[in-house]
């Protein structure tokens, strides 16, 4: 079917746009049209082959041969218009009426493109099912499933579809993209940080006590129905508010309401067994209310003002002394990790391999805390006097950065909570029953029995939440948050799909990028034990 | 020893799970709690660790109240194997078995050594399946696993629920046997909890019987199948429980260790003559070097032919005798099976040991029980 699409379109549909600039709309060449070079007709008879190995029967030699055709629909797709545009764009005079301006003319991809790579995708998944379907090596379909769309990335990296329109406009934003795109790494990776230890915070408390579970798994699932963009106006006006106040008050009322819930939560669990059952959900509720005032607070302040610090040390002019040593130590425990999983087994050597790669890490981490200290210093400047000091200075306003960070928080928490609220759940009993028979005590029953087991279901919470999280990042710039939306709203605003593109891909390529280094992450801690499991 | 005083398990809605259990739970036996479900046969297990508070009476081990200590080192001092296994799937099988001698903070080498020791025990060989992961493992060998973990760090006293439970009926015997030759070497006091009743009488030294909270009996397999207090005991045991009994005989208990012998070389009247002296139906033909069973010859034919030879009705040991070490119950499936009232039993290699008969068998369920039901009327076919 894909191939079929793929024909058609390449038939009927225009393949490539030739626009004269960013603005005025151009003409549309057709595959036939593309005169003078003959060469294009192999994409169509690329796109014909498919139909002919459909009828294959061995599934391994047609999951090759479909493979190997999907990348190359998907390569030619990608390279040969680019390189009849390159054509066209040389007598772009000739094509184009006299009133037009041609500024930056480009080539844009059209219908009958989209179509060739969505048709070139469909073969090759069709291609790829069959070689999982005939249990070839995982790596060997990892390869074929990737060599396409590498070639496609290397022949971008070393500038050869330059002519396309997004390539064009990426020539003449490259600075503003670096910016944006650390922005929205920033603010992403802050708000996941924030959203993992509060989202997991809340959903241990959801599976440890079954009656304020149904109130937290609502809460988080009602803050993911509001609508991004409402939630952005209903942060709007208390967090300029708020950003006008003092950190003094607010470090005051915070304690204050913190001491209330623990003293309120204090005071029910002593009466609770005498409480008529009616009355308890009631009160179950008004104390999560109050605790939620400090949580709120809490949570605000911390995540205006790590991300400020961490874009600070993101776009820090010493990038390469601090930073580059902290990655430096990171890559080496990740080495060390790597050695011994490798190494045959031996007491001894696993150990001093253990306490080194652990030491590594903590020293990592110490680095890293040391450094965003070390940025909060430099951003606080001179103004740490707690008298004068705003919570504007820590970087809360209606508009900006921090409404967006807030509401990516809370939108980060459904999965964050409901799936570490079924990693616990979803531990057998008898596992657990097993381990208090055998003297373990509460907390090493969570360290190292609940916690390992439920690791991977939390883990996929976390990137569901990331790659949701990079998507909704887009829209923050409608309150001046900034990152890749920058470009997206522009192009929409201009009704110019190239600046619509040059944010778009990026952030496809994050989302990516994010779920793969996090599924490395969850790869090399989940145990083997229970990792086929999780495949399965 | 494991000493209930007066346990009594309440729940706040008013359910009294265990009501006053008193019961003394011997040094290095297996002691069986079983009953129908609901009875507080597990509670009673689960109270010893404390895996459930006791609401009044005491549980003494050793002469101490098990509240005397913390509830962690109290557990760590007991084995515990249930019957969803509950091995942690993310540990290799090293680990699993390592965990309570890791709790107890051993040196690594000797937590090494103690593991290898328990695989081995266990029937693993410690270099194949140290490093492999509980998934996989059959189910059979999960369990193993988990004896051995019960076993970790010596412990005198283990807790077993159902812990051959969740294994199928073939492998459940294996794992059976060698359990009960584990436990002749390793003498532990063992609270085995079942519901089954053919396991019972397999495993325990004694049987504790439990309804509604209270104990029933609390006997020797043999004495609770050959006089069970009360009709309640009777039907829980059975109707069969006159074969259930036998299971519990070995066949090398019953025989006549020196029955009527005649080597092949010997002739007729020999034969005739052990068969007059010792006043029975047949004699056994054996090998003259190898003592091996060759056949057998009885009265009728030993009467009408001249040499034993012909008179003998030739067999393998395979088809007519029965193995030493089987039960007195494998005995008499036999002997219905084949319709023998007189079964020879050999050794492993086929030599002959001795024989037994079906009035064997009967005086034995005859010996001290009112009720027993009669036996299959025997079948006639050696007359």
């Amino acid at each position: 079917m894909g191939s079929g699409l793929a024909a058609f379109a390449f038939f009927f549909l225009p393949l490539i746009e030739l626009r004269p600039n960013r603005l005025a709309s151009g003409i549309g060449f057709s595959l036939l049209e593309l005169q003078g070079d003959y060469s294009y007709l192999v994409l169509f008879f690329l796109s014909l082959i498919p139909f002919a190995i459909a009828y294959r029967t061995d599934v391994g030699g047609r999951g090759w041969q479909l493979a190997i055709l999907g990348n190359l629909m998907l390569v030619f797709s990608f390279i040969l218009p680019e390189r009849a545009g390159q054509l066209i764009l040389t007598d772009a005079v000739t094509y184009l009426s006299d009133d037009v301006i041609i500024n930056n003319p480009r080539i844009l991809p059209s219908g009958g493109m989209f179509f060739g790579i969505f048709g070139g995708y469909m073969v090759l998944f069709g291609g790829l099912q069959d070689l999982r379907r005939a249990d070839v090596a995982r790596w060997g379909r990892l390869a074929i499933g990737w060599i396409g769309v590498l070639f496609i990335v290397f022949t971008f990296a070393t500038g050869g579809l330059e002519n396309y329109s997004f390539m064009v406009e990426l020539r003449n934003n490259g600075e503003r993209l670096q910016e944006v795109t650390i922005q929205h790494i920033t603010f992403v990776s802050v708000s996941l940080l924030i959203g993992f230890f509060v989202g997991i915070g809340l959903g241990l408390w959801a599976a440890r006590s079954e009656r304020v579970a149904p109130l937290i798994l609502y809460s988080v699932g009602i803050i993911q129905t509001v609508p991004s963009l409402a939630l952005f106006g209903l942060l709007l006006a208390p967090l300029a508010v708020f950003g006008a106040r003092l950190f003094s008050d607010i470090a005051l009322q915070f304690i204050v309401f913190l001491v209330i819930t623990i003293a309120y939560g204090a005071l029910f669990s002593s009466i609770q067994n005498r409480v008529p059952s009616m009355a308890r959900t009631p009160l179950v509720i008004i104390g999560a209310l109050i605790a939620a005032i400090p949580l709120t607070l809490f949570v605000a302040v911390v995540v205006a003002f790590l991300y400020q610090i961490v874009l600070l040390r993101f776009t820090s002019d010493r990038f390469f002394d601090g930073n580059t040593l902290a990655l430096l130590i990171f890559f080496a425990a990740f080495l060390v990790t790597l050695v011994r999983r490798f190494l045959p087994d031996e007491p001894v050597r696993t150990r001093i391999l253990f306490r080194l790669n652990s030491g590594l890490i903590v020293f990592g981490v110490l680095f890293v805390v040391f450094l965003l200290f070390e940025s909060a210093r430099v951003y606080l400047g001179g103004n740490v006097n707690l008298d004068t000091l705003s919570l504007s200075d820590l970087g809360i306003s209606g508009i900006g950065v921090a409404p967006a960070l807030i509401a990516l928080t809370l939108y980060s928490l459904l999965p964050l909570v409901r799936n570490t609220y079924a990693g616990l759940n979803n531990v057998d009993p008898a596992i657990i029953d097993s381990g208090r028979g055998m003297g373990m005590t509460p907390r090493q029953i969570f360290l190292k029995i609940e916690l390992p087991l439920a690791f991977p279901i939390v883990m996929a919470g976390v990137r569901n939440a990331g790659v949701a999280l990079v998507g909704i990042g887009t829209i923050a710039q409608i309150i001046g948050g900034g990152g890749l939306g920058v470009f997206i709203l522009r192009g929409i605003n201009d009704t110019s799909i190239d600046l619509i593109l040059l944010g778009l891909i990026p952030a496809v390529f994050l989302a990516l990028a994010l779920d793969a280094s996090l599924r490395f992450i969850e790869g090399v801690l989940v145990s083997p034990g229970i990792r086929q499991a999780e495949d399965a | 020893m494991i000493e209930f005083v007066n346990v009594v398990k309440e729940y706040p809605n008013g359910f009294r799970a265990v009501d006053n259990l008193s019961l003394q739970l011997p040094t290095g036996e297996i002691t069986v709690l079983i009953g129908p479900s609901g009875c507080g046969k597990t509670t009673s297990m689960r109270m010893i660790n404390r895996l459930i508070d006791t609401t009044r009476g005491e549980i003494l081990i050793d002469g101490r109240s098990n509240y005397d200590m913390s509830v962690v080192e109290l557990r760590r001092k007991i084995g515990y194997a249930i019957q969803q296994i509950g091995l942690f799937p993310h540990m290799t099988i090293f680990e699993n078995v390592a965990i309570v001698p890791r709790l107890l903070k051993w040196q690594d080498s000797r937590i090494r050594k103690r593991v290898d020791e328990l695989l081995e025990l266990v029937g693993l060989n410690p270099d194949t399946y140290r490093d492999s992961y509980p998934r996989q493992l059959s189910g059979g060998q999960q369990q193993r696993v988990g004896v051995a973990r019960a076993l970790g760090a010596d412990p005198p006293i283990m807790l077993m629920d159902e812990p051959f439970g969740a294994i199928d009926p073939i492998t459940r015997e294996i794992l059976q046997d060698e359990f009960l030759q584990i436990q002749e070497r390793v003498g532990k006091t063992i609270v085995f909890v079942t519901h089954d009743i053919d396991e019972a009488i397999k495993m325990g030294d004694r049987i504790a019987i439990l309804r509604d909270g209270r104990l029933v009996q609390f006997d020797t397999p043999d004495t609770i199948l050959s006089n069970p207090i009360n009709r309640f005991v009777r039907d829980f045991v059975g109707t069969d429980r006159a074969l259930k009994r036998l299971g519990l005989y070995r066949v090398s208990e019953l025989m006549n260790t020196n029955p009527p012998r005649v080597f092949m070389s010997d002739n007729i009247n020999k034969a005739l003559e052990q068969i007059e002296k010792q006043g029975v139906l047949s004699a056994f033909v054996v090998d003259e070097e190898t003592g091996v069973l060759k056949g057998w010859v009885d009265r009728e034919n030993a009467r009408k032919n001249t040499s034993l030879l012909d008179a003998m009705s030739e067999s393998g040991h395979g088809d007519i005798a029965v193995r030493e070490n089987a039960t007195a119950r494998d005995v008499l499936s036999a002997m219905v099976n084949r319709g023998f009232r007189v079964t020879p039993v050999v050794d492993s290699k086929g030599r002959l040991k001795g024989s037994i008969t079906l009035a064997a068998l009967q005086e034995l369920n005859d010996m001290d029980n009112d009720y027993a039901p009669t036996l299959p009327p025997a079948l006639d076919t050696e007359e």
